[in-house]
């Protein structure tokens, strides 16, 4: 799996859900912590569609951490503050990084739950598709 | 203008700042953060975009501090925001891929992909609910997850541009893209000419009402065109920053909720006539706000004797905290200076009557 994907599915999951998956690695292997979970800003970069040119729209709180497991490391990036979230993703980058990762079965059960939602709530938004019918004979 | 120290008034002071949590308490009951977030979203959008911080609890968080006020919520974001370091930049996020909640076109009947209303107060009628005094809101909650659970999943395509067809057609003049590194105003001071990056910046920073009244201005004759929005659209837009250990690789950070506009407006173009453009962008559902950056997009772009065109006069005075904080040194003691006037009127009377 890509990072984009894997860091995808963490990102969507919730604290409780990325936790469980980390429990077993912490649990059966050595997690050395390299940079403490901490809080820093992301700007984020846009490219506009008039001039294809870049500009920053503003900045968004992310929290960081690095860590090794067995000696390889890991680390991630997530918005928000969510500390706890962030170490146990870096955990299981690293597992990952070090080809010891057992939950990638769970971690696609999680992404086909997301998705789902996300296109449960599309249906939602999908029904307010409108159709509008013009009253001037001249507009197609 | 001149300012003169003063000293004293500590204790008032102390007792005024205490006074406020009897202004901010009123009741017993309490505004949950999570309240605030989800059911005041429209509010928290706005000051996230003009504090220029994405975060949703923190804005929720601010606006409790401060009694609901936008400027001192900006405030407070800004304030935090300066004590954290930046240690990330996005890989260039391409709002094409945005999930689209809502799209519309007021220039096309029929666009590719569909005119999606999504969720707008623009069809309702502005009555207000006397039965929402009364509103059990776990029922709500629990009644709209029921109905979203119900729902048959689609999938989620990407929608493409209404402008793109208008460039395939010539309309539209098309660009390479440019990669030169953005200028960043919370870096650098604002310089004239401003670069286009340092423009939408600003504008997107920029107070909701400032940038909506300058709008209004143009629209009323004192600006160059009445634009059409050639397309609305609001979805959550993925944000990716490069792996550490291998920059060749980019890693998924979370969504962020935006509005971007495109307005059209005719132009000429040498013999021909063609479409212009303007552009607009914001955090969260704002979207008047994004439809007035746009329409001051172009009203920059097209330059001019109107305010509207001058690009100091635009972007030196819509930030929220810069316009607020000098409007409100002006309650800040001014004793020296006011008695100097003060003297000068009492002299010149006097004067007069001798």
């Amino acid at each position: 799996m890509d990072k984009k994907r894997l860091f995808r599915i963490m990102a969507k999951a919730s604290d409780e859900e990325i936790r469980e998956l980390a429990s077993d690695i912490i649990a059966d292997h050595t997690v050395m912590v390299i940079k403490e979970p901490a809080k820093t800003l992301a700007m984020i970069k846009m490219q506009e569609p008039v001039k294809e040119s870049l500009f920053y729209i503003g900045e968004v709180i992310v929290c960081e951490a690095v860590v090794m497991v067995d000696g390889t490391r890991g680390m991630a990036v997530t918005m928000g503050d969510h500390f706890e979230k962030v170490y146990h993703m870096a955990v299981i980058d690293a597992a990952c990084n070090q080809g010891i990762f057992a939950g990638e079965k769970r971690l696609m059960e999680l992404e086909e739950q997301q998705i789902t939602r996300e296109e449960k709530e599309n249906a939602m938004h999908l029904k307010t598709m409108v159709n509008f019918q013009s009253m001037d004979s001249e507009v197609g | 203008m001149a300012y003169v120290a003063v000293s004293g008034g500590r204790e008032a002071i102390e007792a005024s700042i205490r006074l406020l949590d009897y202004y901010r308490s009123g009741t017993e009951k309490d505004v949950e953060l999570e309240a605030i977030q989800e059911k005041l979203s429209l509010l928290v959008d706005r000051v996230m975009g003009e504090a220029g911080l994405y975060a949703k609890e923190y804005a929720a968080l601010a606006l409790k501090q401060c009694e609901g006020s936008v400027e001192e919520a900006v405030f407070l974001l800004r304030a935090y925001r300066s004590t954290l370091t930046r240690d990330y930049y996005t890989t260039v996020t391409d709002t094409k891929n945005m999930r689209v909640v809502r799209r519309i076109s007021a220039a096309f009947k029929d666009i590719e992909g569909g005119q999606i209303l999504g969720a707008t107060y623009d069809y309702t009628h502005r009555l207000i609910h006397f039965d929402r005094r009364e509103e059990d809101a776990a029922a709500l909650a629990q009644a709209v997850q029921g109905e979203l659970e119900a729902q048959t999943p689609e999938p989620v395509t990407p929608c493409p541009r209404v402008s793109d067809a208008l460039k395939q057609e010539g309309l539209i003049d098309t660009y390479e893209p440019d990669d030169t590194q953005p200028w960043d105003v919370t870096e650098h001071m604002l310089e004239f000419p401003a670069t286009r990056s340092a423009r939408l910046q600003t504008m997107a920073r920029s107070d909701t009402g400032y940038i909506s009244g300058l709008a209004y201005s143009v629209l009323r004759c004192f600006g160059g065109v009445h634009p059409t929005v050639g397309e609305l659209r609001t979805g959550y837009v993925e944000l990716c920053v490069p792996y550490l250990f291998d920059e060749q690789q980019e890693i998924c950070i979370g969504e962020v909720l935006m509005t971007e506009v495109e307005n059209f407006i005719e132009a000429d173009d040498k013999d021909q006539l063609k479409l212009a453009v303007g552009y607009g962008a914001v955090f969260g559902r704002n979207e008047n706000k994004a439809i007035a950056m746009a329409v001051i997009d172009h009203e920059l772009e097209l330059g001019g004797e109107y305010p509207t065109q001058d690009e100091e006069f635009v972007l030196m005075h819509g930030d929220s905290l810069e316009m607020n904080g000098f409007i409100s040194h002006l309650k800040l003691p001014h004793y020296v200076t006011f008695q100097s006037k003060l003297d000068a009127v009492r002299k010149t009377r006097g004067q007069k009557h001798e």
